[in-house]
């Protein structure tokens, strides 16, 4: 059956953020007047970041459960890391978890205990800048995501497939990425394809919010149409992990999600990202 | 009473021993006919918290010294949080430890007592406390009478309710706290087990197995523990976790 590997250290499993980073995701997102796009996705994403390295950190250190890359394209195209990550397509977790670019201490809100909040500094680690200028070359990006998966594929053939989560807002601008997708995801272990998730925060006026819809008949125009298309199909543990965000989805719900603020952005991360067999 | 009673465990396939976070409490099987009374208690830290397996150290011992018992249990917790932190915190970690560390550790508990019955040694009563997916069986006569906290395999899910090393994490313990009371007879076994092997055992039964008789016979020559446990593991009859077995076998 497939999607069903035990993810260990000896079996790793492999997550790829593909970012648009062109100039319209420097736009407000919708509903947000206070928020770049590029902020609010960065944020997102170092926030996962941070999750997952907690998730994987024992009284030891950090087991290498994950590797993890983040690509961004825009004027140009390559891995998105900062600090001592730069250039680096993917990492183990543990290097991820010891290398942020610097580590900013934010203030939360937290139960106390007896029915009430207080504050708490918590430390926020930062890997991923917000960038954004230029056209967006999404059919490279994709095809360089491909050379990457396929490298790591090669040396980690039984492992649970990775899952590649792709956020843009935009209109490809070097051609049609639906063969580009195919490709990605006819990569495959020996437990299943590669997952692809699209996250597509459109600027056109007549996108509803939808999440992982079965169907692309209500989408507003062939850019969300085309990223539905491309998207993965939900497994059936991320179906578990979606109904505890009270989504309740259908046996053909797809990985991808129009019109995402911020809080859908996070609550789709983690459905993608949520290990299911960690060992 | 006269008994014996011995533990038999073994931490994830492909684990070191190190990272085993199951926990038991007596260390080694206890035997005797000068006893009137014996605890014995199993717990299973969670595996995606961190310092789990000394929570769940730290539970069974104090169940077994008198300390935790459904009765005080907030108040007793109380003290043990306080040790788990003392430990915790005794250097200094990296960013994500201490988020972790955060979070709190959670475990299981599942804490056993028998003793004799008025002016006799083969018979008495029982308790047993519960938080959480750990399970003792009671068998007897070569079937099971009593199974406790849970009853069948459908009944084990991802997210049993386990016990916080933080306060605050403990909100709702009091409705998933279990006890229950029983009576003992000579011949009787009881087997205490953490989720896996005890998920395994339900199964087996409704497949109209007998699951017991393997557990009785385990640690012979004729079948011995690991590689019984290496097949099960490795033909998906038994998910890959820490596994704990205490036995009480009564004469």
């Amino acid at each position: 059956m497939a999607y069903t590997a035990e993810i260990s250290r000896n079996n790793p499993s492999c997550f790829l953020f593909l970012i648009d980073q062109s100039g319209s995701m420097g736009d407000n997102f919708t509903g947000e007047v206070a928020k770049k796009k590029a902020d609010g996705v960065a944020d997102a994403i170092n926030k996962l970041l941070q999750n997952l390295v907690i998730r994987c950190a024992k009284e030891e250190g950090v087991r290498d459960y994950f590797h993890v890359g983040v690509i961004g394209y825009g004027t140009n195209v390559g891995p998105g890391f900062g600090g001592s990550l730069v250039g680096k397509e993917l990492a183990p977790i543990s290097e991820i978890a010891n290398s942020p670019a610097r580590i900013e201490e934010r203030t939360k809100k937290v139960d106390d205990g007896a029915g009430g909040l207080v504050d708490q500094k918590v430390k926020f680690p930062i890997w991923f800048e917000p960038t954004f200028s230029g056209g967006t070359p999404m059919c490279q990006a994709l095809n360089n995501a491909k050379g990457v998966l396929q490298r790591w594929l090669g040396q980690h053939p039984n492992s649970f497939p990775p899952a590649v989560i792709h956020i843009t807002d935009g209109e490809s601008t070097d051609g049609d990425p639906s063969q580009a997708m195919s490709d990605l995801k006819a990569l495959s272990s020996n437990d299943g394809g590669v997952l692809l998730f699209n996250l597509h925060i459109s600027s056109n006026p007549n996108a509803q919010s939808t999440a992982f819809p079965d169907s692309s008949a209500n989408l507003p125009d062939q850019y969300s149409k085309l990223l539905f298309e491309g998207a993965s199909v939900l497994t059936p543990f991320m179906r578990n992990v979606a109904a505890e965000h009270n989504f309740s989805l259908s046996d053909g719900a797809r990985c991808f999600v129009l019109n995402a603020d911020l809080v859908l952005v996070i609550q789709a991360l983690d459905i993608g990202t949520r290990p299911s067999n960690l060992r | 009473m006269f008994f014996l009673s011995d533990v038999l465990w073994a931490q994830k396939a492909g684990n070191p021993e190190e990272e085993y976070e199951d926990a038991f409490w007596p260390r080694i099987g206890v035997s005797g006919e000068s006893r009137t009374e014996l605890s014995v208690a199993v717990a299973d830290g969670a595996t995606e918290a961190s310092f789990a397996g000394v929570w769940a150290r730290q539970l069974v011992r104090a169940y077994c010294r008198g300390i935790l018992n459904s009765n005080n249990l907030r108040d007793s917790l109380l003290k043990k949080q306080r040790a788990w932190a003392r430990f915790v915190e005794r250097k200094p970690l990296p960013w994500y430890a201490e988020e972790k560390v955060r979070n709190g550790a959670f475990s299981t508990i599942l804490g056993f007592s028998m003793r004799d019955g008025d002016g006799t040694k083969s018979s008495g009563s029982w308790d047993a406390f519960a938080v959480g997916d750990s399970c003792v069986v009671q068998i007897r006569d070569e079937a099971p009478l009593t199974s406790f906290p849970l009853s069948n395999a459908a009944e084990f899910t991802n997210n049993p309710f386990l016990l916080g090393s933080k306060p605050e994490a403990n909100v709702g313990i009091d409705s998933q706290t279990k006890t229950q009371t029983g009576t003992w007879q000579s011949g009787d076994k009881f087997y205490l087990m953490t989720d896996a092997l005890a998920a395994w055992f339900f199964r087996e039964a409704e497949n109209s197995q007998a699951p017991w008789r393997a557990l009785r016979d385990l640690d012979t020559d004729e079948l011995p523990f690991r590689p019984w446990l290496d097949n099960l593991r490795d033909t998906h009859q038994m998910r890959n976790d820490d596994v704990t077995l205490y036995r009480i076998d009564i004469d």
